[in-house]
């Protein structure tokens, strides 16, 4: 062929591509079906946005959409239950897809139970997806995972409230933010986990036997925190979020951009928000405001699918208000209070104003991960990070000295991993690192205080490995680690005159996990987890010492406490049989040697402010166990429904009584209607099938307890019915999700054991919360 | 790049390795809030020893135990009582009587006993014309023993019922200071 024939050629094939596409003849041809169960999945909205041409599939997962232009488009696919799955794709000719969505394990907009997704996992899990978290947004991290079955918050009010999971929180909950373990005053039950939920994307619990890879001294739980890789679509994306709820008069706002390059891809992130008195139902909570206001920045780079660069920094800045009448000066004082039908210090007005006592809390994290794939089965991580946690509590004064804080923290910490992951053949991945951890906790002695908790650095290095593999039907999981603690810690005495007394401490930690993950047939696994952990007393539990007014007593740490010991077991077992039902029961127990608790004891001093209970940390046995159970179930192609039921005890095996502060056990049902069909507004603009959603939450009285382990009796059983409507509308490349939802509904009057207000005041009575989120 | 990373890396582990593990020593902070001492003082109103009922405690929440004196009145007999409160921690010691009088619109003493013929009234008034209770007058009975509690509220609601006739009952606010003497009546 000669030149000019070649081009002429070349022309002509254009010419054909060129008048086909002018003619939009191509289409776009898929399937969709089930991630988990492999099976098709029907009345799946299909959508380009640019077009606003869509779609739903047909009793078998497929879909047509014909008479397309040649272009770049972004195909939307939705289900019932479902985050919306996006695809970009420049189409060219006609093209066939194949579709997976994560349904028939997802919850109705709740909670994704983990099943064959990641068929390594032996681990039992849950967790929450970034619509969850948006439509949520006007609750805490915590308060996002309250209505999962195993998982319970500890609260300080409204405001302040932290994770409880299969009954362990604190010092024994490991939350990882971004792969960063949390640092901060986790000791307290009143301080809750600086993070803002609008940086997540998914928020993982993993409720099995040990968490090997993530930190020393978790002893079960672990929270994952986890913002999505930015990707690889080279428009700039982003979304505005906002809600406004009416208990609180409070404002939420949060703007998230961003966009990739093969230069840099990059995601920021800021979140604003402001609330004022809560209500419960007959009174207003007097200074139960928060004001909070966080930034985010990610960065990720990329050379030639080797080297993987991801930095991330964030800064968390908040103020909690706390509520005015929950502050006493002794025990009188409280036993007036708990007699009190409204608390004292009630204002008949609403108000933004937040006083002593309240927290301002800042937290900086600033990490930078480094992946490099040696090849295509070796890994090697790096992990830098440091953290910045800064603390003051602010309590009622004299002469002018509320704006001192009581307390003042600040903490630093530095983290250090390096870890080799190996991949061999027959499914083996053999993981093993090193972790280092370096704190630095200073109190401010501004104070005028005496700190209750002391200044001390502390470093810690941690050696682990996890083999696992798979035989036939089985995968295995196997994880040991040593953890080595050196403690340099510097108290104040409360002699006359005063003292600086230092102690050296070392610890040796050893945890192991096997655990075992059978699937049974296509539709049924069972697991088994078997972990062993050790978690050396907390700076808290050895050396606080003195007058903790929010409780009422007087609190002293042990120097001689030793480290605590614990076997966990758990068996979980999964039925899905179609894409319609899907049952998971998991059973758990754990057994603790040592356990450290703050023990009430005989024992009553007398100070000036009046006689206070001394409570002691003491080591006992115990244990604790329990059964989550969730289904999820389709009744009709527009009703589906999901119950959840989580039973704890927990005993003190060697005085025989039951274990304080432990969570009721709860129920929890929704259901969820849904239209058939996306609704056609114009030619443009489609709006997705409304939805409607009940719910309801039971929380059992706590029966598990002595009257003599408390000041009050736990409160009654309570439930509460909730009210959700939600709809999006998409118009060219963009989406509009609208969602009004009441909480408490019917306006009922309660308390919750775990919430530290309640001898003091109502939880909240009603609220409505209106959201809005725009999505470009 | 491999090379370059895991050098880095060592080169961090083991900086951190090395990072100093001693903690500086902390400053002690000073405690200027800190009541140690309550004296109440009582002049017979018509003359005679004075009796002064003292709680002490120098080390504060924790520690050794709080001296507690009480007294012996007279029976029949009116005092004038008058309240001193010190911080004995710091040197010399700290009047905390003063703070209380530059707030009196936001402190009130209450006064209970368990004899019933022993009465205390209020010898003082704030700008708001409520008492304060730092001068007092305490009228005796018939002979007898018992306690008397003295305690002191930060933020109470003075102008709720009764609270100031020197009932506590709806007075609210948070307890600085509740201490029990006991004493005789002859």
């Amino acid at each position: 062929m000669s030149n000019s024939k070649r081009l002429f050629f070349i022309a002509f094939l254009f010419f054909i591509l060129k008048a086909n596409a002018q003619e939009c003849e191509l289409s776009i041809q898929g399937h969709v079906f089930d991630f988990e169960s492999k099976l098709p999945l029907s009345y799946v909205n299909v959508f380009i946005q640019e077009t606003s041409v869509g779609t739903v599939t047909d009793d078998e997962g497929n879909f047509l959409i014909e008479n397309i232009c040649e272009g770049e488009y972004h195909l939307i696919f939705s289900h019932i239950g479902c985050e919306a799955k996006k695809r970009h794709l420049v189409i060219s000719k006609d093209t066939l897809l194949n579709i997976e969505l994560p349904h028939s394990a997802t919850s109705l907009g709740a909670v994704v139970i983990h099943g064959k997704i990641d068929n390594s996992n032996t681990q039992s899990s849950l967790s929450i997806n970034r619509q969850m978290i948006e439509d949520n947004s006007n609750k805490s991290l915590s308060g996002l995972l309250e209505t999962e079955s195993g998982v319970q918050l500890i609260k300080n009010g409204s405001g302040i409230s932290k994770p409880v999971v299969h009954g362990l929180y604190g010092n024994r909950l490991t939350i990882l933010n971004n792969g960063i373990v949390q640092s901060g005053q986790q000791w307290g039950n009143d301080h809750a986990p600086e993070i803002d939920p609008y940086v997540a994307d998914k928020i993982t619990v993993i409720k099995g036997a040990n968490a090997i890879e993530y930190g020393a001294g978790n002893l079960g739980g672990l929270i994952l925190i986890e913002p999505k890789s930015i990707g690889t679509e080279p428009h700039l994306h982003g979304q505005y979020n906002y809600t406004y709820e009416t208990n609180g008069r409070g404002h939420s706002m949060n703007t998230r951009v961003e966009k990739y390059s093969p230069l840099l891809a990059w995601r920021i992130s800021g979140t604003l928000k402001n609330y004022g008195d809560r209500k419960a139902v007959d009174y207003f909570l007097t200074n139960t405001g928060v004001k909070e206001a966080n930034f985010s920045v990610k960065l990720e780079k990329s050379w030639k699918d080797k080297l993987f660069l991801d930095f991330y920094a964030s800064t968390f800045n908040t103020e909690l208000g706390v509520l005015r009448g929950s502050h006493i000066g002794n025990t009188t004082d409280l036993e007036q209070a708990l007699t009190k039908d409204i608390p004292f210090f009630t204002e008949p007005n609403f108000s933004y104003t937040i006083n002593a006592p309240k927290q301002q809390v800042s937290h900086q994290l600033a990490k930078l991960k480094s992946k490099y794939y040696i090849n295509e089965d070796q890994i090697i991580e790096f992990v830098l990070a440091g953290q910045l946690n800064d603390r003051k509590e602010f309590d009622v004064r004299r002469s002018g000295r509320e704006d001192i804080p009581s307390l003042n923290l600040k903490q630093y910490s530095f983290d250090t991993e390096l870890s080799y992951t190996r991949r061999f053949k027959n499914a083996v991945k053999l993981k093993f690192g090193n972790q280092n951890n370096l704190t630095d906790n200073t109190n401010n002695p501004d104070t005028g205080i005496l700190p209750l908790i002391p200044d001390y650095i502390s470093w810690k290095n941690g050696f682990f490995s996890t083999l696992s593999t798979k035989v036939n039907n089985a995968h295995f999981n196997l994880g040991i680690r040593y953890d080595y603690e050196y403690q340099n810690v510097l108290t104040i005495s409360s002699s006359v005159p005063k003292e600086i007394i230092k102690y050296e401490n070392e610890f040796h930690n050893v945890s192991g996990l096997f655990a075992i993950k059978v699937d049974l047939t296509n539709t049924q696994t069972i697991s088994f987890n078997a972990g062993y952990s050790m978690r050396n007393p907390g700076i808290n539990e050895r050396y606080s010492n003195g007058l903790h007014q929010g409780v009422s007593g007087i609190e002293q740490g042990d120097i001689n406490l030793d480290i605590e010991k614990s076997v966990k077991n758990t068996l979980e077992y999964k039925w899905l049989p179609n894409t319609k039902f899907s049952i998971n029961v998991l059973g758990y127990h754990q057994n603790f040697t040592d356990y450290i608790f703050l023990n009430p004891t005989e024992e009553i001093r007398l100070t000036i402010r009046g006689a206070f209970p001394v409570f002691q940390y003491t080591q006992t046995d115990a244990r604790i166990y329990g059964l989550d159970v969730s289904s999820q179930f389709t009744i009709s192609h527009s009703l589906f429904g999901i119950l959840k039921y989580s039973y704890l005890k927990g005993e003190d095996n060697k005085n025989n009584v039951p274990l304080i502060f432990l969570p009721s056990n709860s129920l929890f049902g929704s259901f969820v209607y849904r239209t058939k069909n996306a609704i056609k507004l114009s030619k443009t603009v489609v709006m997705d099938a409304p939805e409607i959603e009940l719910n309801s939450r039971l929380v059992f009285k706590q029966n598990n307890i002595l009257p003599e382990q408390d000041f009050a009796n736990p409160p009654p059983t309570y439930h509460l019915v909730g009210l959700k409507a939600s709809t999006n509308v998409n118009f060219q490349t963009y989406k509009i999700r609208c969602f009004i939802k009441a909480d408490n509904l019917l306006n009922v009057k309660y308390r919750d054991y775990l919430n530290r207000q309640r001898y003091f005041a109502d939880d909240l009575g009603r609220s409505i919360t209106f959201g809005l989120s725009f999505k470009f | 790049m491999k090379n370059n990373l895991l050098l880095i890396a060592s080169v961090l582990t083991i900086s951190l390795l090395f990072t100093s593990c001693e903690k500086d020593d902390p400053i002690i902070p000073d405690e200027p809030e800190l009541i140690t001492t309550l004296n109440y003082m009582l002049s017979p109103a018509n003359g005679g020893d004075m009796i002064t009922l003292s709680f002490q405690d120098l080390d504060g929440d924790g520690g050794e135990d709080p001296i507690v004196t009480g007294g012996t009145l007279a029976a029949n007999t009116s005092y004038v009582g008058r309240l001193e409160l010190l911080n004995e921690a710091e040197s010399p010691a700290e009047s905390i009587t003063e703070e209380i009088q530059e707030e009196e619109e936001e402190h009130q003493f209450f006064f209970q006993s368990s004899i019933s013929d022993l009465s205390v009234s209020y010898n003082d008034e704030d700008s708001n014309d409520k008492p304060v209770g730092l001068s007092s007058i305490i009228t005796t009975g018939a002979a007898a023993s018992g306690t008397l509690t003295i305690i002191l509220r930060h933020e109470p609601n003075k102008s709720a019922t009764n609270v100031a006739d020197g009932d506590i009952t709806n007075a609210g606010g948070e307890t600085d200071i509740e201490v029990t003497f006991s004493i005789d009546v002859q």
